[in-house]
């Protein structure tokens, strides 16, 4: 594994010498740039051929005499690893023109530094191999990532983001702690061993208190609050990152629980199916009432984790009922999808970055018509929309074709099974349904029509390292979407690395399926250039004339006459009102010479809204009763821990 | 192979005849002669001879959404299985392939209409992005149907030979929902009364008509085509399933199958004439109804048929 750790120390250099060179800021940035780049390669190229000679690899060090810090990486881990050295190194390579404006040379430099501590600290999660050093490096994953939340802290909206991150991933992490606790009690270490020695009952407990832990990190519903916060207040490329690689750590956490505790329930499918449709769905309804192009893109987010649950819920479901091809193609879908997302999200992410970047906002009402101003950013944000609404020729549609594959083979079987099956395919074809709304809202509203601001109206493209990071990321979508053959392997090697001793035979359906994709993606794409030749010849000689567009009569339109985003979502959020609460406010309209008036609308998530009903008033209640014992006295403070610990020594 | 590309080229050429069915009903109800039946032939041609005018606000997505959506159309119909015959390509899983073959379609008339900054358009690309959302659910319960039925995942398993009869048989009471549930998915889809009129005068009633307002000349006709197309597959699916015998005679099961197309134009006829356009916020209830159709269809074959 020493390549590996090669590649995370020269990640963690590059973090180091911009705070060092941070007064010298542009060879600061270029030196930090090009050895994150480097190391993300390196570690890249690792992964991948970690992942073809699909064997398990591992490095122990001690640490303090008393804790072995130790790492492994089998099939998972490299898979995982692929993701995140991919993305990071193409979101570094994206920075260096994004922190080009930066004038604050300490604050570019810590973000920095920050950055590069979040690339190791997820690289190490996935590898680490017991719970000691999970729990190390999930903690400075989490602390790392809570700066670069907070980058932009003069404003109290991200402050206010950054503790709410804090928070939940500080009780995420209880709720994972918890069960490692419970695994500890049983199996007597902290090593990522059999555990023969738990009941089948705690089994099940430590399943769910994982699930919540890490499913907190990954953004499943209910617990996904922090998450359109968060995520929108980091810089652009940071918000890819954790958007497109960091969530997915909650997944590895989750797939990693069900490979160790290597028990074959239907609970555990149940639960992920369910989680993901109730995520999925709700994910993109609340991503479609979104104002904040970021914050929609965010909500997605959860949408996506969704659409992977379900998928890995599908494999679960057919580990636990013996239908084996369900199985694997669940699971496949499933990292597919963990693939493929972090490519198109990381991608809008970036081209909302420039969106911000160049006109200074993101509220999507405000932009239009930058797609004639940006023409490279505008097309790689099609490409992503059309990725990301699972529509063929692009990325997204193979890893939900697999999973639709998946749940298709349980509807074959008995009554429960059945069940999940209907819950997988109608939650995804209504996820697919709705995200195609979602994304053509953001392509409309925003590149389309024209612009509803000065700043959008001068907007422009320039950064080079951005431009070439989107058309890298576009064409991956395109190139996957149309020959998923291509990489269809890796999803397969993470599969077989479950361990859960697939016949090998089982993976040809896979194969064939890509082939049909691939093939049917060029019937489609022939059958375009035909209706482009035919159009051609029908515009042979034509007279083509420019007007304005036609107001129904209408002779002097104006930009604000234009659908907005919201007026375009209203028809679907009042569909699902019951669970996206629209709250408006707005000055009637009185009188003959009506004075100015406003209007403003925000659409509720339900979690947030009782989040705060059920458990933040009743919490702030109870500790306002025991403030006295907060006095300030630091003698007494000690006092307390003494305390504790004596009180502790009565239950050993 | 030969045979399928042939019916394919027909089935293109054809579309706009049959169409015109559905107009001569309309006119028949209306106590009118009505246009005759090669009436949309006339109109392509005469806008296919025109040049266009673009507003100043398009961009090339503008002229990419007349090229997609008849493409997508078109790819449709390449595997549908025409008069219970073989379609040209087939594989497990195609359906799925279709129906998101269609939904890439639908994302660039969308872009389209976003394209021209025209409120209207803007509206009707809302409705659009809409109703499908609500289609796409009850498709997928009837594909979940005859995956219960059949264990396949391909049109041809359902649709060519004596498949379709196969189906009657083993669950004819549940299969009169899904027909009742496709015959709605097919008037949503299609955009035709009772969830959108094509003949309205209103732009602010129209769902379909109104995306296409800026589009001219060639543009316009490779929509009016990709549309014909459209009704043409779900028509095809539709009359499989109402005449379901299968000969060895070609002529007859051609025969049949022409039958079964007009009887599914008339019927569309029919209710464009027979009932009104319901109001915007009613039509989601009128869409439910196919997925709770085809919701039961699938919970009878649960308990009776294993």
């Amino acid at each position: 594994m020493s390549q590996f750790f090669v590649s995370i120390l020269i990640i963690l250099l590059g973090g180091f010498s911009a705070i060092v060179l941070a007064q010298h800021l542009k060879s600061a940035k270029f030196i930090t740039v090009f050895l994150v780049c480097a190391g993300c390669f390196l570690g890249l190229m690792d992964a991948v051929t970690k992942l073809v000679q699909s064997g398990t690899y591992v490095a122990s060090y001690k640490y303090l005499n008393v804790f072995s810090l130790d790492f492994q990486m089998d099939g998972i881990s490299a898979f995982f690893l692929l993701v995140i050295f991919a993305i990071s190194l193409i979101a570094s390579f994206y920075s260096y023109h994004y922190m080009g404006h930066e004038k604050n040379a300490v604050k570019t430099g810590a973000n920095y530094f920050f950055f590069s501590i979040l690339i190791s600290a997820m690289a190490l999660v996935v590898t680490a191999s017991n719970t000691i050093t999970l729990m190390l490096s999930w903690e400075i994953m989490s602390l790392s990532s809570f700066f670069l939340v907070i980058y932009n802290h003069h404003l109290a909206e991200n402050r206010r983001a950054g503790y709410l991150y804090f928070i939940f991933s500080h009780v995420g992490a209880m709720f994972i702690f918890a069960a490692f606790a419970m695994m500890y009690s049983y199996t007597g270490n902290f090593e990522f061993g059999p555990m023969d020695a738990i009941p089948d009952a705690a089994k099940i407990l430590i399943f769910i208190f994982s699930f919540i832990g890490f499913g907190s990190k990954a953004g499943v519903f209910p617990f996904h609050i922090w998450l359109p916060h968060a995520h929108p207040a980091a810089p652009s490329h940071i918000s890819a990152v954790m958007s497109g690689v960091m969530i997915k750590t909650g997944i590895y956490g989750i797939v990693r629980m069900y490979m160790l505790l290597d028990f074959h329930t239907p609970i555990f499918g149940t639960i992920l199916i369910v989680a993901g449709a109730v995520s999925g769905i709700l994910g993109v309804v609340y991503a479609l009432g979104q104002k904040d192009l970021k914050r929609l893109l965010a909500y997605s987010s959860v949408e996506n984790i969704g659409i992977i649950l379900i998928g890995l819920g599908v494999g679960m479901i057919g580990v636990s009922s013996g239908n084996m091809p369900m199985a694997v193609l669940g699971f496949t879908g499933g990292f597919l999808h963990i693939f493929n997302h972090s490519i198109f999200k990381s991608l809008l992410f970036m081209g909302a970055g420039m969106v911000l970047h160049k006109t200074g906002t993101c509220s999507i009402d405000s932009l239009g018509g930058l797609l004639k101003r940006m023409k490279i950013t505008g097309t790689a944000v099609i490409i992503g929309s059309l990725a990301i609404s699972g529509l063929p020729l692009f990325n997204g549609f193979v890893g939900e074709f697999l999973i639709y594959m998946g749940g298709f083979k349980g509807i074959a079987l008995e009554n429960s099974t059945f069940i999940m099956g209907i819950i997988a395919i109608i939650s995804l074809a209504v996820i697919g349904g709705l995200a195609l709304a979602c994304f053509t809202k953001v392509i409309g509203v925003v590149f389309q029509g024209e612009p509803r601001t000065k700043a959008a109206e001068d907007a422009d493209e320039t950064g080079g390292t951005m431009l070439i990071s989107m058309s890298v990321l576009a064409g991956a979508c395109m190139l996957i979407g149309i020959f998923p053959q291509l990489i269809i392997q890796l999803p397969i090697k993470a599969t077989v690395a479950l361990g859960l001793k697939f016949d090998p035979i089982l993976f040809d359906p896979i194969l064939q399926i890509t082939k049909n994709i691939s093939f049917a993606a060029m019937i489609f794409a022939a059958l375009f250039l035909l209706v482009t030749g035919i159009r051609f010849f029908l515009y042979k000689g034509k007279t083509i004339t420019g007007s304005g567009t036609w107001g129904c009569g209408f002779t002097q339109p104006t930009v604000k006459m234009q659908y907005t985003g919201s007026s375009y979502a209203s028809f679907i959020l009042d569909f699902f009102s019951p669970v996206a609460p629209l709250e408006e406010e707005h000055v009637n309209i009185t009188g003959r010479f009506p004075a100015k008036t406003h209007y403003r609308s925000q659409v509720n998530d339900i979690a947030e809204l009782y989040m705060n009903r059920v458990i933040v008033n009743p919490v702030l209640f109870f500790f306002d009763k025991l403030r006295w014992i907060q006095h300030g006295d630091i003698h007494l403070y000690i006092g307390y821990i003494l305390l504790a610990i004596i009180l502790l020594l009565f239950f050993i | 192979m030969i045979k399928s590309i042939i019916l394919w080229l027909l089935a293109i050429l054809l579309a706009p005849f049959f169409s015109a069915i559905i107009l001569k009903i309309k006119a028949f109800f209306g106590g009118k002669k009505g246009p005759p039946l090669l009436i949309n032939y006339y109109t392509l041609i005469k806008l296919f001879k025109k040049g266009s005018v673009y507003s100043t606000s398009t961009t090339l997505l503008f002229k990419l959404g007349p090229i997609v959506s008849l493409c997508s159309a078109i790819t449709v119909l390449m595997f549908l299985p025409i008069a219970g015959c073989q379609p040209i390509f087939s594989f497990n899983g195609d359906v799925l392939f279709v129906l998101y073959a269609l939904g890439l379609g639908r994302f660039f008339t969308i872009t389209a209409a976003m394209d021209t900054a025209s409120p209207f358009e803007g509206m009707g690309a809302a409705r659009e992005a809409y109703f499908p959302i609500i289609c796409e659910a009850a498709t997928f319960m009837i594909l979940i149907f005859f995956y219960r039925l059949t264990g396949e995942l391909q049109l041809s398993a359902y649709f060519t030979g004596s498949h379709t009869l196969g189906l009657w048989q083993s669950a004819g009471a549940p299969l009169v929902f899904i027909v009742f549930a496709f015959f709605i998915i097919l008037l949503t889809e299609n955009s035709r009364v009772p969830v959108d009129d094509p003949a309205t005068h209103l732009e602010l009633t129209m769902i379909h008509e109104v995306m296409v307002l800026d589009h001219s000349g060639p543009d316009l006709g490779l929509i009016e085509m990709g549309s014909f197309c459209k009704l043409f597959f779900y028509s095809t699916l539709v009359s499989r399933l109402i005449l379901p015998f299968g000969s060895n005679i070609t002529g007859l099961s051609f025969g049949l199958y022409i039958i079964g197309l007009v009887i599914v134009y008339v019927a569309i006829g029919v209710t464009e004439s027979a009932i009104a356009r319901y109001r915007m916020d009613k039509v989601p209830q009128f869409v439910l109804t196919s997925f709770a159709l085809a919701f039961f269809a699938t919970i009878i074959t649960m308990e009776f048929i294993r």
